[in-house]
């Protein structure tokens, strides 16, 4: 467990390195820099601002200099919100953006699991088909569609909700259910789809055989074992969730980090662009290390070496 | 001001108190001044104090002066500013408007380093202070109770900042905002009558540039041809955003502007230009003209309206091609250098950052940065150095017709189409606020109606 866990280490960082490298580079070939606007700078003010920036040094210098301050943790000043550097920003920004991801993971389980299990459960009746129908509407609805009816609904026909903005739990519910309604539907159909597997398996007649109640049928047997899919579509899904959505906040102008990712590559803003991109690939390859532990505790058969 | 126009006094009002209780002096313009200029500041808008004798060579690191003692922005004692310019130039003070020049405290700046102007560091002298700001999000504004003029009338102002129109039209039709500015075009039409719509036309411009140094439009009457083919009524309309057409340059609102100048909507006219510069309409050497802009839905409306008329009018098919804006600048900017591997035509706006004509008819001379058309007309250049340097407004008036003739009737390297307008809605309670072409707010002013 101990020399498994240093070796995903191991392996993370050079998953992040490689990310940085190739985004990187990746940037540098990319027409238009973030000095370039529509008021074209007079060239000794663009020089002065690319001294500033360092942008005037060979490119190996300016990817050892950002390599060195990753490794302390500093991402550097923004090139577009002056005076700010990307730390500042994310530091910002992050804990917004996470406590609304919590918040739409935590519904969407709350929505799916039981919903997945009830159609499964109930295969073939009309409580499976409506369920696995809300449950394609949910896939396929957009989110700026979904958010857009809800707001039309609560805020300005029954006046419950705010319309948008980030001021107390009030405000989180209608951006929450928007987000939350697609990753909802998914766990439903992941769910359905394999505890049908497994209410079929052998081991569940035998459970029901030795005159088990149904409850603990599925709760102690059916269940955990059919939540392994659903564990693995989670990682991505929390990476994912926790550093925000551009349409969500976009739409109910929540201050959080998702718009960021959109527009920092609409600005060439360099840092923050890294910036985001690698607290991305660090979530994303912890929330995978998270799995892998998980499916341990879900499955005994599964050991990690 | 002495007579020759090159050197400025400002006496400072001795009552303007700073919000920690200190006063206003002149030091604090020349500080700020220093710094705005400074090349480590790095500061996009220096170019503003370009005018001041020294001031452009002190920014830029290669030239010899580094002692900002040689740069003409003098403080004589605590309350008097001297500024000596390079030359004359009727429009100084205007410049001075902008709030990049604002003075500021030395010391807070220093202490402090970038989080100056965070609540709680910040020391300004304006009729409300900063309480609170959430960058990109918020900002809470509380009265100035130690304001030297009239007190602003609020005792609490918030703003949010709203990047998506229907989100805060949302708010606003939910009763969360009082104002809003920008309103999405689709609901423009519905709003337009209501008590709470406001239009106002903004200093700022949308054109199309010619690239001038690549056939056909290296020939004055093929461009005069292009501008004489296109209504520009019908494609405001089209735009439904309430924009003001526009044939000549100077936007309205400003000294110089001018509707009788410019190219009008006369499709006979097109085509006799097109013969004078010896083509025919439909003519085969003029097809495969391309024009771009930079992705956005108004946008591809505009080009999409240009190239329906000129399909009609002059028989040419001109091919449209648009790209993400960063993209789009890089083209542009490459235009002058390489007309021939560059688009015919292109779309740009200008928004203006003073309200003097110069901000504008400065923009296509031979050494502007920002002309990105290849053009360049020594005469023109002569008649905007002239205007620049006239005091005189009714001169300064007979400059600018003549220079937005030759930019808009004979030479035509650019197709100017309308000036921008900026929409808000303010609920009726909302009393006094000002509505002005720079789309400032002056906040002081508002109020609201008691019982609401």
């Amino acid at each position: 467990m101990g020399t498994y866990l240093v070796r995903r280490l191991g392996q993370s960082v050079i998953t992040v390195w490689a990310l940085v490298t190739l985004s990187f580079f990746l940037l540098k070939a990319v027409p238009g820099g973030p000095f370039d606007e529509d008021k074209q700078l007079p060239p000794e003010i663009k020089a002065n601002i690319e001294r500033k920036y360092n942008l005037h040094l060979p490119w190996y210098q300016q990817y050892f200099a950002y390599l060195g301050n990753l490794c302390e943790g500093d991402l550097g000043p923004s090139y577009k919100y002056l005076g700010r550097s990307v730390n500042d920003i994310l530091a910002d920004t992050f804990p917004v953006s996470l406590q609304l991801g919590l918040l739409s993971i935590a519904l969407s389980f709350l929505i799916g699991i039981p919903l997945g299990m009830l159609a499964a459960y109930k295969q073939n009746t009309w409580v499976d088909t409506s369920a696995m129908f809300l449950a394609i509407a949910g896939v396929s609805l957009p989110s700026f569609l979904v958010g857009a009816i809800l707001i039309l609904i609560f805020a300005h026909a029954l006046g419950w909700l705010p319309a948008a903005l980030w001021e107390g739990p009030r405000y989180m519910i209608l951006p929450a259910v928007t987000l939350g309604i697609r990753p909802a539907a998914i766990i439903a159909r992941l769910t359905r789809s394999s505890m049908l597997d497994v209410i079929h398996s052998d081991y569940v007649r035998t459970a029901r055989a030795k005159g088990l109640d149904e409850l603990s049928v599925i709760a102690k047997h059916v269940l955990r074992n059919s939540l392994i899919p659903v564990i693995t579509f989670s990682g991505p899904l929390i990476a994912g969730a926790v550093t925000g959505s551009f349409i969500v906040e976009h739409m109910f102008a929540i201050p959080g980090m998702g718009k960021h990712f959109i527009t920092a590559v609409t600005n060439r803003d360099y840092t923050l662009i890294m910036g985001t991109t690698v607290v991305y690939g660090i979530l994303l390859i912890g929330a995978n290390i998270m799995v892998d532990f998980l499916y341990t505790i879900v499955d005994p058969r599964i050991k990690i070496r | 001001m002495t007579p020759d126009g090159t050197t400025y006094t400002f006496k400072i009002r001795r009552n303007l108190l700073w919000s920690d209780g200190k006063p206003v002096t002149a030091h604090d313009f020349v500080y700020s001044w220093q710094r705005l200029l400074d090349p480590k500041t790095a500061a996009r808008y220096a170019y503003f104090l370009f005018p001041i004798k020294n001031a452009k060579a002190f920014n830029d690191t290669g030239s010899r002066v580094k002692d900002f003692a040689q740069v003409g922005a003098k403080a004589v004692d605590d309350y008097t500013l001297v500024v000596t310019l390079e030359k004359a130039m009727s429009y100084f003070p205007t410049l001075l408007t902008h709030s990049s020049t604002f003075p500021m405290r030395k010391d807070v700046v220093e202490k402090l380093g970038d989080k100056w102007t965070e609540p709680g560091n910040i020391v300004t002298n304006g009729p409300f202070l900063l309480e609170e700001w959430q960058h990109n999000y918020k900002l809470t504004l509380v009265r100035n109770d130690n304001y030297w003029g009239e007190k602003a009338k609020l005792r609490r102002i918030v703003g949010y900042m709203i990047t998506e129109e229907s989100s805060s039209l949302n708010l606003y039709e939910t009763g969360k905002l009082d104002i809003m500015r920008g309103i999405p075009t689709s609901d423009i039409q519905r709003l337009k009558n209501t008590p709470d719509y406001y239009k106002i036309p903004l200093l700022a411009a949308y054109y199309y540039g010619f690239n001038v140094n690549k056939p056909p439009f290296n020939d004055p009457n093929v461009r005069k041809a292009f501008s004489a083919a296109i209504d520009r009524e019908e494609i405001c309309k089209a735009l439904q955003g309430d924009q003001i057409p526009l044939t000549s340059w100077i936007p309205k609102g400003m000294l110089g502007y001018n509707p009788n100048v410019g190219i009008k909507f006369d499709p006979d006219k097109a085509v006799a230009y097109l013969k004078q510069a010896g083509y025919e309409k439909g003519d085969p050497r003029l097809q495969g003209i391309t024009l771009a802009y930079n992705t956005n839905e108004g946008h591809k409306q505009v080009a999409e309206n240009l190239q329906a008329l000129w399909q009609k009018h002059l028989g040419v098919k001109v091919n449209i091609d648009n790209q993400e804006w960063k993209v789009f600048l890089d083209i542009l900017h490459s235009i002058p250098a390489k007309p021939l591997a560059s688009p015919h035509l292109f779309r740009m706006g200008w928004v203006g950052d003073y309200p003097d004509p110069d901000n504008f008819m400065n923009l296509f001379t031979s050494g502007s940065d920002n002309n990105h058309t290849g053009w360049k007309n020594s005469h023109f250049d002569k008649l905007i150095e002239r205007a620049a340097v006239e005091i005189d407004p009714d001169v300064r008036l007979s400059l600018y017709n003549e220079a937005q003739r030759v930019l808009t009737e004979e030479e035509v390297p650019i197709l100017p189409i309308y000036v921008y307008t900026t929409q808000k809605l303010i609920k009726p309670y909302v009393k006094g606020f000002q509505l002005n072409p720079l789309d400032e707010y002056y906040l002081d002013t508002i109020w609201v109606e008691a019982g609401s």
